[in-house]
Order: structure tokens, then C-alpha cells, then sequence
């Protein structure tokens, strides 16, 4: 393995009304990476791929140094996946579940797994059928994390959870992030999640991959300028700067590679900066998708 | 890790389903009691039930072992761990014809034993019933195998259908073969080239499906 958890090269799947365009996505052992999307954007498409579900047209996907799907049975003893679209057995106990699985991954950590129950508030012999959507979930990921895969998959696992049950769930996966050695690719398209948990983030919207850069990198690198412009003026954008959106005097610029000669440089033309103000993760990702369309050739509506 | 988990997944299913089997096995059963009280009455009245409860084996267990688990979304668990589609495959196939087979053989071999014993029937008959008997357990490989190559509810009810009006066609066509109602009117069973040849075709079409079946999900891009 080349310290490379995840390795895809130029995967590409095309589907009648979508398609995944060839992309590249690197995942090196032991980082945490949130990959944002919106709806459709391809991120379960991805993950399919590489825990083989999926054949790809066209690249490669090495998941922990197996090509995918070849080899999708050695790679996934490693693997712990869950995805929102998974369901238990629903007429059987939580103590079945954990049964069935403990009797096939001899890794399997009966304290943890017990202790896991303890924290999520779950009986082992509660029928699936009786619990909640969130309950369900943290079923599943107790099954999961209790096997103590190198890799974790998770595909959207907080949709659909109350405030609560998503804190503690996102509690649990801060914990798991403890252990340095193991990977997890964690997609979403709530950011607040991804925000909390990931060390690097990549965008992927329409089957392409936008932007991935380290979390903290994004937060330092993008701002958004609230200038004051003479009348009459139009400001250019600046290399660094993604949009300009001005209107009569006032303008707000978004700008992905921020540094403070920026602001100089707009001030040098006449504008007065009125505010420079960082961007949450969710804003960034929002700029990041409408760029990108517009890269395309689409519009975008103001 | 190279242990298979195949055999995981066909305990799983057996354990999971084993109500359907202990069911449709006990109504056989009681069909075959009704038989075993004489008369030609009840004997026609429990054979009816008896090939019913295979029917209705071969029709329930694919759906609910391979369509609703991928209805429900089982399916995206069970392929979250170590097992390709080929495995699973193998794992659906040898569970789901084992759980057919248990009441099945149980059904079969108790009718036999009934017509050569009690002589309810004259053991000429012996032959047609196993001909017949034979009916719903390719009925049942047709359905699986419809079942785990179209994923769908749809293809699944279709096959059913198909297969359901298919069986009193295949009894007409036998009753109307020359020559072997003869035979089953005899004192001594009688498994001459015809017969043969029916039971022949039978079995080649249970082992062509399963193993179509299993060819064609092999060859699958997209699974889940």
C-alpha cells in the first residue's frame, strides 16, 4: 500500500441522466475526509465504487491496496460501512444483529460493542422494528465500529437524525477518530457535520470533483469583501477572486485564496473595504458549486 | 482474511425464514393425514393441498427471502460485508432451494410411501406424482432465479403468474399422453422412456435456471 486508504484514478460512471466524471480522490491512511455534496451529486456513486458494489466504466479504485471490485471481498474485512439507504432486520433483536456479525469477524470487541449499547441508550433485546430512525442508526454503526475496521465508510449516516441523536452519534465518531491508524471517509451534505469531524474536505457536485483542500485551509483561504465602490465603477476580480457581486456602490466579493494585499490592491482602485468577514464552511461550499457551474456554462442565480 | 461468509448468509436466511418452513411443511402434512384417512374423496383433497403448500413455498420464499430484502433494504447490510455478488448469489441459491427442498423431500417422499404403502392410489401412480410433485420445484427455480436477476417486485409477480397457470397446463399435457394414464393405473410403478424423459427435462430445467441465474448475476456491473 502506498499510505493511500483510498486511491481513485480518472473513475468514471455514466448512467442515463448522470454521470461520475472521471474523478481522483486521494485518501491517505489515518485522515478523517467529509465529502460534501448536494443531492445527486455522486457521492453514494463514489462510495459504491469503492466498496464495490458498483463497476466502475472506466479508472481505477484501489481501496487499502485492493483493486475494486476484484478484490471487494479481502478489502471489505477491513471496511465498516453504513449508509443512510441501509436497513436491519426489522422482526429481529439488536442482539441478533450483533450476534450475526461478532460470529463472523473474529476482530470483533464484545466490551466495546457492549459499552457502545451502554452510550447509545440501546437493549440488546429490542426488536429493530420497535426503535427509532436514530436508534436504528446507531444500531448500525455500532455494528460497524465494534468490528474495528481500518476504514470507515459512511454515507450520509447523521440524514434524517435529531439534534440529539446526531450529537451523540458525532460524539461516538470523535472518539473512533482517536485512533490515528484508522481512515474514514465520511460523505454528507450537511456541513456542520462534515465541519465537526473531518480533517480535510472535498466538494463534489454533478459528478466532479469541485475542490479538496484541508479543512482549516479552506476556513483561512476564504473570505468574503464588503466593499464600497465609486459611483459608476465596476471592480474586476482579482486573481484569487471567485465572484463579484455588485450592486449600485455596494459590492461583495468572494475570494478563495485570500491574503491581505488583496484588499490593498481593491482600496488602490478606489474602493473602501468595509468588512472582510470569514466564511463558514457551508457558504464556502455553496461558492464553491456555483463556480463551478458557472465554469460549466451554466447560470446561476444571484 | 480469506474465510467465506457464504455460509454465514445461508444460516442467516434459513433462521430468518424458518417459520415459512415449518408452516408450509406442517400444512403438507396435514394434507398428507387427510390422505392417509382414505377414501378416494380425501385422497384427491389432500393431494390438491399438498401440491398448494409447494405452491405456495415456491411463490413465498423468493419474496420474501430475495425481494423484500432488497425491498426493505437488507440488502445494502448484507453487502457491506465480505461478499461479492457472486457469493451472495451462491449464499441465496443454496439457502433458498435448501429451504424449499425441506418440505419438499419431506412431502415427497411421505406421498410415495403413502401410495406404496396404504394403497390409496394404485403405485402405478407413483410416477406421476413424482412427475407432478416435481412441478412446483421448477416453478420455484424459476421465480428465484426471476427474482434475483430483475430485482424487481414486478418480474418477480410476473414469473409467479406465469408459472402458477403453467402447472394445470403441464397436468393436462401429461393426462393427455398416450399411454400414460395407462400406466398409472397399473399395480406396479412403471418408469418407462416417456416417464423418464419428463422427469429428465424437469430436473435439466431446475439445474439450467439455477445455473443461468447464477451466470447472469456474475456478470452484473451494478448491484446495490
Amino acid at each position: 500500500m502506498n499510505g493511500l486508504a483510498i486511491d481513485l484514478r480518472g473513475v468514471g460512471k455514466k448512467y442515463k441522466f448522470f454521470s461520475l466524471d472521471r474523478i481522483h480522490l486521494q485518501v491517505p491512511e489515518g485522515q478523517i475526509m467529509g465529502l460534501i455534496g448536494p443531492n445527486g451529486a455522486g457521492k453514494s456513486t463514489t462510495i459504491r465504487i469503492l466498496m464495490g458494489l458498483v463497476h466502475q466504466d472506466c479508472g481505477e479504485a484501489i481501496v487499502l491496496g485492493r483493486r475494486m471490485p476484484e478484490e471487494q471481498i479481502p478489502a471489505k474485512w477491513d471496511i465498516g460501512f453504513a449508509s443512510e439507504d441501509m436497513r436491519l432486520y426489522d422482526a429481529m433483536t439488536v442482539a441478533w444483529h450483533l450476534q450475526f456479525i461478532a460470529s463472523m469477524y473474529p476482530g470483533w470487541d464484545r466490551a466495546y460493542a457492549q459499552l457502545l449499547l451502554k452510550r447509545f441508550g440501546l437493549q440488546a433485546e429490542q426488536v429493530v422494528r420497535g426503535l427509532s430512525h436514530g436508534q436504528r442508526v446507531k444500531a448500525m454503526l455500532l455494528l460497524v465500529l465494534a468490528r474495528k475496521p481500518k476504514l470507515l465508510v459512511l454515507d450520509e449516516p447523521t440524514t434524517g437524525l435529531d439534534p440529539v441523536a446526531r450529537h451523540e452519534v458525532l460524539r461516538e465518531l470523535t472518539a473512533v477518530m482517536k485512533d490515528e491508524g484508522r481512515t474514514i471517509l465520511f460523505s454528507s451534505h450537511n456541513t456542520q457535520d462534515v465541519e465537526q469531524i473531518s480533517d480535510t474536505i472535498t466538494f463534489i457536485d454533478r459528478g466532479r470533483i469541485i475542490d479538496s483542500m484541508d479543512k482549516e485551509m479552506y476556513l483561512d483561504r476564504w473570505r468574503r469583501l464588503r466593499l464600497e465602490v465609486p459611483s459608476g465603477e465596476r471592480l474586476p476580480a482579482l486573481p484569487g477572486i471567485i465572484g463579484v457581486r455588485q450592486e449600485g456602490r455596494l459590492a461583495i466579493l468572494t475570494a478563495n485564496a485570500f491574503e491581505p494585499g488583496l484588499a490593498n490592491e481593491y482600496e488602490s482602485r478606489g474602493a473602501r473595504v468595509q468588512a472582510i468577514e470569514t466564511m463558514t464552511l457551508e457558504e464556502i461550499f455553496v461558492a464553491n458549486v456555483e463556480r463551478s457551474r458557472v465554469d460549466c456554462g451554466e447560470e446561476v442565480e444571484a | 482474511m480469506t474465510r467465506s461468509v457464504t455460509w454465514d448468509l445461508v444460516k442467516k436466511d434459513w433462521w430468518l425464514y424458518r417459520l415459512h418452513i415449518v408452516i408450509s411443511t406442517a400444512a403438507g402434512v396435514a394434507a398428507l393425514g387427510l390422505c392417509f384417512r382414505g377414501g378416494e374423496v380425501a385422497g384427491v383433497i389432500g393431494g390438491v393441498w399438498i401440491f398448494t403448500a409447494l405452491v405456495i413455498v415456491a411463490c413465498m420464499l423468493p419474496v420474501s427471502a430475495i425481494v423484500n430484502e432488497r425491498k426493505k433494504q437488507h440488502l445494502p447490510f448484507v453487502m457491506s460485508l465480505p461478499v461479492s455478488v457472486r457469493e451472495y448469489t451462491a449464499a441465496k441459491l443454496v439457502s433458498s432451494v435448501g429451504m424449499f427442498l425441506m418440505p419438499w423431500l419431506v412431502l415427497v417422499v411421505a406421498t410415495v410411501a403413502l401410495i406404496e404403502v396404504r394403497g390409496f392410489l394404485p403405485k402405478g401412480s407413483i410416477p406421476f406424482a413424482v412427475i407432478v410433485l416435481l412441478l412446483p420445484f421448477v416453478g420455484f427455480c424459476l421465480i428465484t432465479g426471476s427474482a434475483l436477476v430483475g430485482e424487481s417486485e414486478g418480474w418477480t409477480i410476473a414469473a409467479t403468474v406465469a408459472c402458477n397457470s403453467s402447472y394445470w397446463l403441464a397436468w393436462f399435457l401429461i393426462a393427455r399422453t398416450p399411454g400414460l394414464m395407462n400406466l398409472a393405473k397399473g399395480h406396479t410403478a412403471v418408469w418407462n422412456g416417456q416417464l423418464l424423459w419428463i422427469v429428465a427435462a424437469e430436473l435439466g430445467v431446475i439445474a439450467g435456471t439455477l445455473a443461468l441465474t447464477f451466470f447472469l448475476q456474475s456478470r452484473k456491473r451494478d448491484f446495490v
